[in-house]
């Protein structure tokens, strides 16, 4: 691979080192060179400097010194080099003093309340000493470079192929750093990774093209106990109840043949065998392929126990919908003496009692096959691969490498060099002479999949540049990294083939723009946002199904899915963040708005509805949130304190000491009453040890203890009137979840400089340093002058110096340099 | 076998279709071994197998009313012990091949400095089998200390395809499952190939089966396969050649690792091919499907794989992780309904106390399913429990104050003939389990090493 960069391009060094201080709008405006911004400091300008610098020295002697000296260092804090040098050579302190301010968590409620406008001005002059400093030696900082993570393979997948894989079954589980799953200093490699990108290759190669020798394998759809057997399931026929539907590939046209298991009870009878007659239909794409009629006293000790299968069914190869459904034979609430919970398997005793009507549940779905193949016959990612098709013999190798050619430019996301070309065209007349063209393409498949161009993120470092210097990302890298950052997934041929137009802050605004406008983009909310907001969390939490019974998988995905479709409908109409916590509005379907007590929305459709009433106000009145924050028999004020805390405000608070009893290990019921979560937290706050944290988080959750763990409304716990009430750690009342959401509102740059922080980290794919943080600043004060609108923020990082530019480690050296 | 067994294999077991695997097993390779001189070294052809499983935050015993009460540690030393008040009860019928090793200390999971008072749970893991103290980074310059397993693996895993395997339940990518300054990595895995190389584990029993006996259905599918990769592994290091000049040198470093691993992977093709074409054999029960529902299910499966690898001889080293530090699970089945961390801080409250020894006892009580495994195999002159080496304990003590004096640690199978059983040596207090540790690697052959972590000397194990 040669992408050196061009002589002129090294030689332009200084001059980009000015380009750096304009791009990020660095102070003082109009200065060009580090130089200058040196050398017209002089006189009256240095004495103002220095005038602000004592006053706010002198801010921070009176209201932090009592804790935080040499001797005293409370939170192990030491901040004396501030009291007496200049805060532009202490960074990391300097930092954490303006998050502090800014937040309003320092000083201490119990200490004198500082004039805010002096907190004000002092986090204002600690800032602009920073921003000065990185705007005379800017950093925009490096890393290693990055794998593709299992999403990030997923998806270049389905572009490169058009199939759908699941990563997971190859790859071990990626290493998450602050919260992110593509920080590249974490993502280690070993020979276990390698065997599985290899494994991958192999596997995904060979479903690409269809596999007319297909050998008979099983897959099987394992469906969740949580899954409710009522419903129809998403994407199964009309008519059916509960079961599953998967996209399915079959690798060849064949015969195969459906296997179902259904749930028993702990002694081994049927579950669900009150009623009789039960039928579970098998369709494909919609088509009904077989009927399997369910015995109501089939047992365990049978033969087949709870297995039944169909008779051999031919299916076509390709991706296909697969179903497996109950029939649905009647609707509506049975008359029963005990009304079984939303059908989700809490407990499978339920069926053996009088009085309770119980049916039948899937418990997994095989797809057995294939037999008697005959061949693969059309799919997507086989009209993707073969743009052409050889017409006689001679043909072959002119088709072969327009395939290869154009297969190998998307998957390696940049210009294929004459060698690239060859040296896979190795693969194909290896496996083509043996077995034919096909065979062929199949061959260098798998090869480009297991790359390391196609697994690893490369990005070359121009020729001559010297350890600690800073270089322009090249174009090509510039549009990889644009496209992971708004779509999570490789670049398309129009950036790859726009990418000279990147050096320009125009061209990557053109771009980011149109990038925005595909759906692809979606990957803001599925794989930023949800990150950020840790809604990976909800698979953990499995509430207490006596507790919660209404709680199944299909309400735990619709609370996800009303986040993201809420964030990337930010996204899309370019909406102000302060609509995270302010937005009078939301996204359900039926199933979440009865849940939240909405009424007028109908159908499994998810739609903006606007709120009745102040109950709810942006993402603290999602129940993905309010769920993700809680545990599985209580809501947890110190979860939800703690996560608006870090998430939100960036400041998580400090770790509890290690011989602090847990909240369960206080009593939950005291002289025969049980207590309510705030009566216990009250109970564990009494210790000094615990206090001086707790009434800081806690009041942040107790704020939102009107919603329980799944996110509904209740007006009581344990059977006592709920009490929303209490004082955030800046002495502002809360009375509700309203309250909440506005006085977090009112610390708008905090939330956005936390918004952008997390944007930046996830763009760059390493962790924010204090030599960052004058980037994010000057990101938050653009996107202010633009009502802090969404895309202010998007384009705010893809034009930062950060991600244009990089710096080759000290004490490291390019390969042209070292020579 | 779990995996072959008819009620369970439905469930987490791919039946029907009939593709088997042909591999050569244990017992197939007995003539050989047989042919051997009789003053065959034990060490040299037929290692003992070792298996390190950590379980997660101590143990009820660990406390002082527990230690009182014997909720770990018997009260009596040497042969004439009582496992009744003891989570080790399920072991009972297995205490011939047992060996308690109590009141030992793992030094190095202490905080040493202010900053990293209070990250137990997030470098208690990495200290287990390295015993080494993890630096506080959350970035990639980790660094702790290579593990038992691996120093055996490197020395004693090489005629094997695999040299060692690392498996693990609970997932990693949930937040806040890390801390205090500690990067992940510390609490995802318990096996580290060198001081900075932390090896990730694998959680799902089908990525572990395909891993050791590959993917296809045939044994004429798996080796056209093999031959595949490695002609692509073969271009693999061509193509990192033309690669590397572009690049500045932290990334040619993380690439000269990356074909260290390539490499790595052709030299267990290589094996695995040379291994087919020796000895009878036997038909392999067929790939599970996935990860099961629940925890014992999923315990099992593991289980199965690993008694399954030993046999047919594709590795002989394993670390298997079986909790992870801060879970909140709940082990229905352990009759105690608490989640595992709460439950874990118990605040010396007795009745609290005896509830959290429930749960360590159930984790125990898996234990029997894979002892019975292995004593099934038959090797040679003795079964695999005999040949084995199983290590099972945890880096911290006593969790309600997460100190970790006094730490859970079992030895079970006979070493090869090194470890006697049915013994309890308490050892004096303040004593490293790097010494125990340390005396673990004399009787896995590796009679050179000196020290282990914070070592002092070695403990008299017999």
């Amino acid at each position: 691979m040669r992408l050196r960069a061009t002589k002129s391009r090294a030689a332009a060094l200084p001059l980009l080192a000015a380009a750096l201080l304009l791009l990020a709008g660095w102070r003082p405006a109009g200065k060009t060179s580090a130089e200058e911004t040196r050398t017209t400091e002089t006189g009256a300008e240095e004495a103002a400097v220095a005038d602000e610098v004592a006053l706010s020295q002198k801010f921070l002697l009176r209201n932090c010194r009592a804790c935080h000296n040499a001797r005293i260092q409370r939170g192990e804090l030491d901040l004396t080099s501030l009291f007496e040098e200049a805060p532009e050579q202490h960074p990391v302190l300097a930092e954490k003093v303006i998050r502090k301010l800014r937040t309003g968590l320092m000083p201490p409620p119990e200490r004198p309340k500082p004039d805010p406008g002096d907190v004000d001005r002092v986090a204002s002059v600690l800032e602009r000493r920073l921003d000065d400093r990185s705007a005379r030696s800017p950093q925009p900082g490096s890393r290693p470079f990055q794998r593709l993570n299992r999403a990030e393979y997923e998806r270049s997948v389905r572009d490169l192929l058009s199939l759908e894989v699941d990563a997971a079954a190859f790859l071990p589980p990626d290493t998450v750093s602050h919260g992110f799953d593509n920080i590249a200093d974490v993502q280690s490699l070993s020979p276990t990774l390698m065997q599985g990108y290899l494994r991958a290759a192999d596997s995904v190669s060979r479903a690409a093209l269809g596999d007319p020798t297909a050998e008979a394998t099983e897959v099987t759809f394992k469906v969740p106990r949580t899954r409710s057997q009522m419903e129809r399931a998403e994407n199964a026929p009309v008519g059916t109840r509960g079961g599953v539907a998967e996209l399915h590939t079959f690798p060849a046209t064949g015969i195969y043949v459906f296997k179902i298991v259904l749930h028993s009870t702990p002694t081994g009878q049927l579950f669900g065998s009150t009623v009789q007659g039960e039928k579970l239909e098998i369709s494909v794409d919609g088509e009904r392929r077989a009927v399997l009629e369910i015995d109501p006293f089939m047992s365990e000790s049978d033969p087949n126990g709870m297995n039944l299968q169909s008779e051999p069914v031919l299916i076509e190869a390709g991706p296909r919908w697969v179903s497996a459904a109950f029939l649905e034979r009647f609707e509506g609430p049975v008359d029963d003496l005990i009304k079984p919970i939303e059908h989700t398997l809490a407990d499978t005793q339920i069926g053996l009692a009088h009085g309770v009507t119980t049916l039948p549940h899937l418990r997994s779905l095989t797809i057995s096959g294939p037999s008697e193949t005959t061949g693969a016959s059309t799919s997507p990612s086989r009209q993707k691969i073969f743009s052409c098709r050889p017409t006689s013999a001679s043909d072959e190798i002119r088709c072969a490498e327009s395939i290869v050619e154009r297969l190998a430019r998307e998957a390696y996301r940049r210009p294929l060099e004459t060698e690239d070309l060859a040296s896979l065209m190795g693969f194909y007349e290896g496996a083509a002479g043996e077995r034919g063209f096909e065979a062929g393409i199949r061959s260098v498949l798998q090869a480009i999949l297991a790359s390391p161009h196609f697994v690893f993120r490369f990005e070359p470092v121009p020729e001559d540049t010297t350890p600690g210097s800073t270089y322009e990302v090249a174009p090509a890298s510039l549009a990889t990294r644009l496209a992971f950052f708004l779509w999570g997934t490789a670049p398309d041929d129009e950036l790859l083939s726009s990418s000279a137009a990147l050096r320009h802050s125009d061209g990557i605004e053109q771009q980011v723009e149109r990038m925005l406008q595909d759906p692809k983009a979606e990957a803001m909310a599925s794989r930023f946002a949800a990150q950020w907001l840790r809604l990976q969390d909800l698979e953990r939490l499995h509430p207490d199904a006596l507790t919660y019974p209404q709680y199944d998988e299909r309400l735990a995905a619709a609370l996800r899915r009303e986040t993201l479709l809420f964030f990337d409908h930010l996204v899309q109409t370019n909406a102000s963040a302060a609509e995270l916590l302010e937005a009078d509005y939301t996204f359900l379907n039926e199933r979440l708005a009865s849940h939240y007590g909405i009424g007028g929305v109908s159908g499994d459709t998810f739609r903006r509805v606007e709120y009745p009433d102040d109950r709810r106000r942006g993402l603290l009145g999602h129940g993905s949130i309010l769920a993700l924050t809680s545990h599985a028999n209580r809501t947890s004020p110190v979860l939800r304190g703690k996560w608006v805390m870090e998430v939100l405000l960036g400041s998580p608070p400090p770790p509890p000491p290690p011989d602090v009893p847990e909240l369960e290990a206080t009593d939950d019921v005291v002289g025969g009453k049980a207590l309510t979560v705030r009566e216990r937290l009250e109970e564990h706050r009494a210790n000094p040890a615990c206090r001086s944290c707790h009434r800081v988080i806690d009041p942040i959750g107790l704020a939102l203890e009107n919603f329980d763990v799944t996110g509904s409304w209740r007006t009581r716990d344990n059977g006592e009137p709920v009490d929303a009430n209490g004082e955030l750690f800046d002495g502002t009342p809360l009375r509700g979840p309203s309250d909440l959401a506005a006085a977090l509102g009112r610390k708008q740059e905090v939330l956005m400089t936390t918004l952008t922080e997390n944007l930046l980290a996830y763009a760059l794919g390493r962790r924010l340093e204090p030599e960052d943080m004058p980037t994010v600043r000057s990101i938050v004060r653009r996107a202010a002058e633009d009502d802090y609108r969404m895309r202010s923020f998007i384009m705010g990082v893809a034009t930062s110096a950060p991600f244009r530019f990089s710096q080759l480690q000290p004490g490291a050296s390019s390969a042209a340099g070292g020579r | 076998m779990y995996l072959t067994n008819r009620h369970i294999s439905r469930r987490t077991v791919l039946r029907g279709v009939g593709a088997t695997v042909a591999l050569p097993f244990l017992e197939a390779m007995r003539p050989a071994r047989a042919a051997a001189s009789a003053l065959d070294v034990a060490g040299a052809t037929d290692p003992t197998r070792l298996v390190c499983i950590e379980m997660v935050h101590g143990a009820a015993g660990s406390n002082e009313i527990g230690a009182q009460k014997n909720l770990w540690a018997p009260a009596a030393e040497g042969s004439d012990f009582d496992l009744g008040p003891s989570s080790l009860k399920p072991l009972e019928a297995y205490r011939d091949a047992l060996t308690i090793v109590s009141n030992t200390d793992v030094r190095n999971a202490e905080a040493f400095t202010a900053r990293e008072v209070g990250g137990d749970h997030f470098r208690s893991s990495a200290t287990f089998l390295t015993q080494a103290r993890p630096k506080q980074t959350e970035g990639s310059d980790v660094e702790v200390g290579i593990s038992l397993d691996q120093m055996y693996a490197q020395r004693f895993g090489q005629d094997t395809p695999i040299p060692s395997m690392q498996l693990c339940i609970e997932n990693v990518d949930q937040s806040g499952g890390c801390a205090y300054g500690y990067a992940c990595v510390y609490t995802d895995t318990i096996s580290w190939a060198a001081k900075d190389r932390p090896l990730p584990m694998v959680r799902d029993p089908r990525v572990a089966f395909d891993q050791l006996f590959g993917a296809g259905g045939t044994a004429e599918e798996r080796s056209a396969r093999r031959r595949a990769d490695r002609s692509i592994l073969d271009w693999i290091t061509s193509e990192v050649g033309r690669l590397s000049a572009d690049l500045g040198s932290t990334d040619r470093h993380r690439l000269d690792q990356y074909l260290e691993h390539v490499r790595e992977v052709e030299r267990r093709i290589h094996r695995i091919e040379a291994h087919n074409t020796s000895g009878e054999t036997r038909e392999l029960p067929e790939a599970p499907i996935g990860v099961p529902d629940g925890f014992e299910e999923h315990v099992r499966l593991m289980f199965d794989l690993q008694a399954l690898a030993m046999a047919s001889d594709m590795t002989r080293v394993f670390s298997f992780k079986m909790g992870r530090d801060g879970s909140a699970r709940i082990y229905p089945e352990s009759g105690v309904p608490l989640p595992f961390h709460p439950a874990s801080h118990h605040g010396g409250k007795e009745d609290r106390v005896d509830k959290f020894a429930k749960i360590n006892e159930y984790h125990v009580s898996m234990l029997p399913y894979f002892f019975d495994r292995l004593r099934e195999i038959e090797v040679g002159d003795g079964n695999l429990l005999d040949k084995s080496l199983i290590i099972y304990g945890s880096p911290m003590g006593d969790s309600n104050l997460h100190n970790h004096k006094r730490c859970p640690l079992i030895f079970a199978g006979g070493a090869n003939g090194k470890l006697q059983g049915n013994q309890h040596i308490k050892a004096p207090d303040g004593t490293p389990m790097a010494n125990a540790m340390l005396s673990v690697m004399h009787k896995l052959g590796m009679d050179d090493v000196e020290s282990f972590g914070d070592s002092t000397e070695p403990m008299t194990i017999t």
